[in-house]
């Protein structure tokens, strides 16, 4: 009885020794297998892949990110064809049934990273200015209003931000019919008159990060 | 009297002092051993009582490999692989197989017969890929010899010979009659304005007359190396006439696919694994003991002082494992997804390197119908999007067979990537219809296997423009901090073979083991 005890636990020491160690000192979430393959583009902890151009999640509102799943499952996104990388996400979503893309939202929601590195260089002051326009949406301080279905934006890629602002401006984003939130966005973007302006305000957000 | 060292004493010399890594790399430094000569025998220093630890990310052809090669010299390896299967890019399909595409997960449903595979991945060794070959011996993985060029095959444009199919033997038959009754003209008027001697004159227009197959008089009018038109065995041989000169220098063909079986990675003779590519992995994997953990998605790379430590989810715990060395094979658009504290300027490099991509139709067919317009293997070359048709070389008169319906590269594969699975196969089998009547009829179950949206692939190696290759190939392939290296045929200059793979472990595991013999020759343990 003894000696079998002890074989289980040189056992178990093996297995550690092979597998590695558990990790004890932290308690970022592991998603279910089937939810890996967020991660495979959007990087661990769906800290973004600028390579891949797949945006940051960690951590992004559970409600948000079912109502874009939605909007990627029902073509709403990701059909233009301008919108490559959107074309990308698509069949990820139009898979995955209401329950699966429940689940999803929720780890999303649980996801932890370090905030992205900076990487756009607009002139901040000038689009404070801009910025009270996009606040009623998005809150004063880029916090989000659940409400009104803006999500927050301050721990976004700012890169990301670009992109996003640019395909809403032209079009390729918020243009089909019973897309009421992107509809919203795309009018919202046309006060953004040039490049510039979408660099200012993406830049001026940056300022917002708590 | 002064002694010369001689170079072979000179190498045996660094031999009895660092073994067979040193004097390969000395080889190569003096310029004795070509990087596509002869193949370094890999003679690792067992490493028995100190049990090195590694960890290797992917379970690609080179970690894979790695694993095989560290394990035999003593180390302690763990292999962690993101997927549910083995072998990377090295996927032959079978009946019932799942084609993990995000998004878009296919099971394969072609009959369940050993003959109905599709290689998905790398399809052909040349012989000049030694290292290749050398692991295919030493694994005993069965070769043979495939058909990849084949004059019956066609050459086929829309636009050109009235859209209809044309055979490469006639088409480069004819080809070559025209530029060798230029170059006769030519040399007969001597408008070069060489010092040809008369002699050389002479030679010149014998070369173009047996180059080209030209008359007596130096003219083209078709040859029999374009194929009987008819007779040739109970009647006299008839060759076809010449075709319209400008029609086929339209039809760029000779810009396509008439060089490619003078690539040397192309050229003939070329092998293919029997019953499948994946024989190499079930090769290498029969020959491995170590721990292989798949759905294990690397979360975290963290250089210490003195090792690698490596976070990864397995079974839904995160777990950590500390080794002295780490093997990286994860294909690098990944990187920049995955914490690390790897240096900035290796980082950089990595995340310079833009995914390549490929992609891969196969359709079972439930005739071999190319065999009755006399084609046994090879392939077809086409100026529609699906570029190729590959027929098989194995099974020949059996019932059916799997041909390959599309090879598209890079950019191109993007527009069969856009489509659903469902549509990419109609798309192919309408352009297969235009070549051969009734092609689309024979279609009994198809597969696609777009490489930029596989599971944990999203890409197909590497592109490196001639900048990046400058500024860090040469630092990729250095290990960071010592500890860890970058492998893969990504890290070579033969990006998507297995011989660009195997190239990067070579280099590796010499300098991984230069720096074992140097620690154990401090610390004096073996």
């Amino acid at each position: 009885m003894q000696n079998r005890h002890r074989f289980s636990l040189l056992a178990a020491t093996l297995f550690c020794m092979n597998v590695g160690h558990v990790v004890a000192d932290d308690d970022l979430p592991v998603p279910a297998d089937e939810l890996v393959y967020c991660s495979t583009c959007h990087g661990a902890q769906l800290m973004g892949n600028a390579v891949l151009k797949a945006p940051r999640l960690s951590g992004m509102e559970a409600w948000y990110i079912e109502q874009q799943m939605q909007s990627f499952k029902k073509g709403w996104r990701g059909t233009h064809e301008d919108d490559l990388i959107g074309m990308e996400m698509q069949p990820m979503a139009a898979v995955l049934s209401d329950g699966q893309i429940s689940q999803s939202a929720e780890y999303v929601s649980m996801t932890r990273s370090e905030l992205p590195p900076i990487t756009v260089s607009g002139d901040a002051a000038k689009g404070r200015a801009i910025y009270p326009a996009c606040g009623a949406c998005h809150g004063r301080s880029g916090e989000g209003v659940a409400a009104v279905g803006g999500p927050e934006l301050t721990a976004s890629d700012d890169w990301y931000l670009v992109t996003q602002l640019e395909k809403f401006k032209d079009g390729s984003l918020g243009s089909q019919p019973g897309d009421t939130y992107g509809t919203q966005m795309r009018v919202a973007a046309q006060v953004l008159t040039d490049e510039e302006a979408i660099m200012d305000v993406v830049s001026y957000i940056s300022t917002l990060r708590k | 009297m002064k002694k010369i060292l001689s170079r072979r004493h000179f190498l045996n010399l660094v031999g009895a002092a660092g073994g067979s890594t040193a004097v390969y790399k000395t080889s190569v430094a003096l310029g004795l051993m070509q990087d596509t000569g002869a193949v370094a025998q890999l003679d690792l220093q067992k490493v028995g009582g100190t049990k090195k630890k590694i960890a290797i990310l992917g379970a690609g052809m080179a970690g894979l490999t790695v694993a095989y090669e560290l394990e035999r010299a003593g180390y302690d390896v763990t292999v962690i692989e993101a997927s549910k299967r083995l072998g990377g890019r090295i996927l032959t399909v079978r009946h019932g197989d799942v084609i993990d595409e995000m998004g878009y997960p296919q099971v394969c449903n072609f009959d369940d017969d050993p003959d109905m595979y599709f290689d998905c991945g790398p399809a052909r060794i040349p012989g000049h890929h030694r290292r290749a070959m050398r692991y295919c011996k030493l694994l005993d993985v069965p070769l043979r010899v495939r058909a990849n060029f084949s004059r019956p095959a066609y050459t086929h444009d829309e636009e050109h010979f009235e859209g209809k199919p044309v055979r490469l033997a006639q088409y480069i038959a004819d080809a070559r009659g025209f530029m060798s009754e230029l170059l006769h003209k030519a040399v007969d008027k001597n408008v070069f304005d060489q010092p040809f001697s008369a002699e050389d004159q002479e030679r010149m227009l014998r070369f173009a007359t047996a180059y080209g197959d030209l008359d007596p008089n130096g003219i083209y009018k078709g040859t029999i190396r374009g194929g009987y038109k008819s007779g040739g065995f109970i009647a006299p041989a008839e060759h076809h006439e010449p075709m319209d000169f400008s029609a086929l220098l339209n039809s760029r063909f000779w810009e396509r696919g008439m060089a490619s079986s003078e690539n040397p990675d192309w050229g003939e003779p070329l092998m293919e694994v029997k019953g499948g590519m994946d024989g190499i992995i079930k090769g290498l994997v029969r020959n491995i003991s170590s721990p292989i953990h798949t759905n294990a998605q690397v979360q975290s790379i963290q250089l210490q002082e003195d090792g690698v430590d490596v976070v990864f989810h397995h079974k839904g715990e995160r777990k950590k494992l500390s080794v002295d060395y780490c093997f990286n094979n994860i294909p690098t658009h990944f990187m920049s997804g995955i914490p690390n504290n790897l240096p900035e300027e290796y980082k950089k490099g990595l995340a310079s390197l833009v995914p390549g991509n490929y992609f891969k139709i196969g359709f079972q067919m439930s005739k071999r119908f190319w065999e009755r317009e006399g084609i046994y293997g090879g392939i077809t070359y086409t100026n529609q999007r699906i570029n190729q048709i590959w027929y098989p070389g194995h099974g020949i008169h059996s019932k059916k067979g799997v041909v390959l319906g599309t090879y598209a590269f890079r950019g191109q594969s993007n527009f069969f990537e856009r489509m659903s699975p469902e549509k990419r196969l109609k798309y192919a089998a309408d352009c297969g219809d235009k070549i051969h009547p009734g092609y689309s009829s024979y279609i009994e179950a198809g597969v696609s296997v777009p490489w930029g949206r596989m599971d944990h692939m999203m890409g197909c190696g590497a592109n490196w423009s001639s900048e990046v290759r400058e500024k860090y190939f040469k630092m990729l392939q250095q290990p960071a901090g010592g500890r860890h290296y970058m492998i893969g045929d990504q890290i070579s200059y033969h990006s998507s073979w297995i011989e660009g793979a195997l190239g990067s472990v070579e280099v590796a595991l010499m300098d991984l083991d230069e720096r074992v013999r140097a620690d154990s020759a401090v610390s004096g343990k073996g």
